[in-house]
Parts: structure tokens; sequence; C-alpha cells
């Protein structure tokens, strides 16, 4: 009986959270972005307009225990060329276009997320 | 727990000590396999077999201690102790959740406390690299890691249930 109740629970919980994973990823592709904003330990450290700001860009990120990263800003898309990190999750990442899934990395403390249009952030979720 | 024979005690001493070991070898093992999801945080988390194993047939103080053990010494060995933060907040959310199910569950139903010990694993690493880098920009993972969490929890869960069903009480 209890056991029923869990497995209902945790179907639940699964079939929101792949909802939310795909109504994230066809929404945010849809909604406008307008930049990308970089941010170091709590700090926005660079903020770019793809309208305003000369593109392509190539940015040296100095991340916080000596982790340096070169992050690329096309118009439309940003990516993170190179890391000198052991795990390369950033990298592996590849291009980001959207807001639905931010480039975090946790132990250089940088964030690099789109922002702009409809889709800024957590707001994409509730969206 | 102090009028413990010491052989028994003993005994314990060495299931913890071998199991901290297995568990540690399937973790070295399991982060030299490259995963084709590049999503941070994402996953098989095959070493929780012998947690969810140890909570339920040893006991809930057993597995913490070897939960965290592994824990540590993963970090040491993986060379990443930057990220011992995260999976110590993960852990310790996540144990907290599993003890309070091995007293839910039959040892027939364990297949099920994997699933939801590994959400409640991501939901603690989420917190803390919030609370680390002071934005709840990083819950936009959420449902990604939830995904993969029931999946990869199922998979592990099975796992534990055969274990029990085959391995002598130990």
């Amino acid at each position: 009986m209890k056991k029923n109740v869990i497995i209902v629970v945790l179907a639940v919980i699964f079939f929101t959270s792949l909802g939310a994973v795909i109504n994230r990823t066809l929404w945010a592709r849809g909604g406008q972005v307008d930049g990308v904003r970089i941010t170091v330990e709590g700090k926005i450290v660079y903020e770019i307009d793809f309208l305003t700001d000369s593109l392509p860009k190539t940015l040296e990120i100095q991340g916080k225990n000596g982790i340096e990263s070169t992050v690329v800003v096309e118009d439309g898309r940003v990516h993170v060329a190179h890391a000198n990190c052991p795990d390369q999750i950033c990298v592996n990442q590849g291009w980001i276009v959207d807001s639905a899934m931010p480039i975090v990395c946790l132990p250089g403390e940088i964030i690099i997320e789109m922002i702009g249009g409809d889709a800024n952030g957590l707001d994409t979720a509730t969206g | 727990m102090a009028l413990t024979p010491p052989r028994d005690s003993l005994k314990r001493l060495c299931s913890c000590a071998l199991l901290t070991a297995i568990a540690l070898t399937i973790f070295m093992v399991e982060a030299q396999i490259p995963l084709p999801i590049a999503i941070p945080g994402i996953k098989l988390g095959l070493s929780n077999i012998i947690t969810v194993y140890a909570v339920f047939v040893l006991s809930p103080r057993e597995g913490g201690m070897i939960l965290f053990a592994r824990v540590f010494l993963g970090a040491v060995f993986s060379g990443q102790m930057s990220t011992l933060l995260y999976s110590g907040g993960g852990g310790l959310l996540s144990i907290f959740v599993l003890i309070l199910l091995s007293k839910l569950l039959s040892k027939q139903e364990l297949w099920l406390a994997s699933p939801i010990a590994a959400f409640f694993h991501n939901l603690g690493q989420l917190c803390v690299a919030a609370l680390v880098m002071q934005t709840p920009v990083v819950f936009a993972y959420l449902p990604y890691l939830t995904v993969a969490a029931v999946v990869s929890g199922l998979f592990t869960g099975l796992c534990v249930q055969y274990v029990v069903g085959r391995l002598p009480e130990i």
C-alpha cells in the first residue's frame, strides 16, 4: 500500500520534471535573447549585448581556485572554448543558445547565462 | 551498543571497511567512464548501491559512515577537493532521507529508496551551489537532474534489490 504511494509520488516527480525539461527546451528556444552575462563569485564581470557589441568576442575569465577559461561569444550563442580544469564539463557543454541551461563552473564560481527578452534566468521555468 | 561483544564489533568494523573499499573502487572506476550527456552533475552513482545496501542491511549509522568515508576519500583520490562541499551537502541530505526511508520501507521495497535519495542528493547539491554562488540560477538544472536521478536511481535501486536477495546476511 505505502509502496504504491511512493511509486505514484515518484512518477509525479518524474513526469513533472520531464514536462519541465521539454517545456523549457522548446519554449526557451522560441524566446528572444539579448545578450550574455558572465558572473564570477557573485559579481557581474561581463555583460554583452548581441545588438550593440562587436561580435564575435573572445573573453578571458579568471575564476576562483586559479581557474581560467576562454569564453567565445557569437551572435546569439556562447560557449567555453578552453578551460584549465580537469573535468572540462563547461567545455563539453558546447554552445548554449537559450537560458534553459546556463553554463555553470562550480569550482571556479563562474556562471555564463543568456539574458534579456522573455527568457531570463529562472523565469523561463514558470513561463 | 557499549555492551556489544568485541568479536561482533570487530566483524562490523571489517564489514564497514570492506564496503567502503568496494564503494570507493566503484566510484573511481565510474569516474573513468565518460558519459555522453554534457550536463554537469549527471552520473550513474553506482557506488550508492553500497550506501543503500549498508543503510538497509547493516544500520543507518554505519551506512552514513561508509557514505562520508567514500565521499571524502573519493575527493582525495580523484584530486578534486573543491567538489567535496557539493557532494558533502548532497550526501548529507540524501543519507537523512535514506535513513528515514529505511524505517518506512521493507527489504522487498528498498529499490524505491534509491531514486528518492538520488533526487534529494541533487537537491542538496544545488542548494549548496546556490549558497556558494549566491544565485538561484543553478536551480535551472533541477528538472534535468531530477529526470536523470529517477532513471539512474531506479537502476542502482534494482541493483541493490538483487544484491540483497542473493547475498547472505553479513
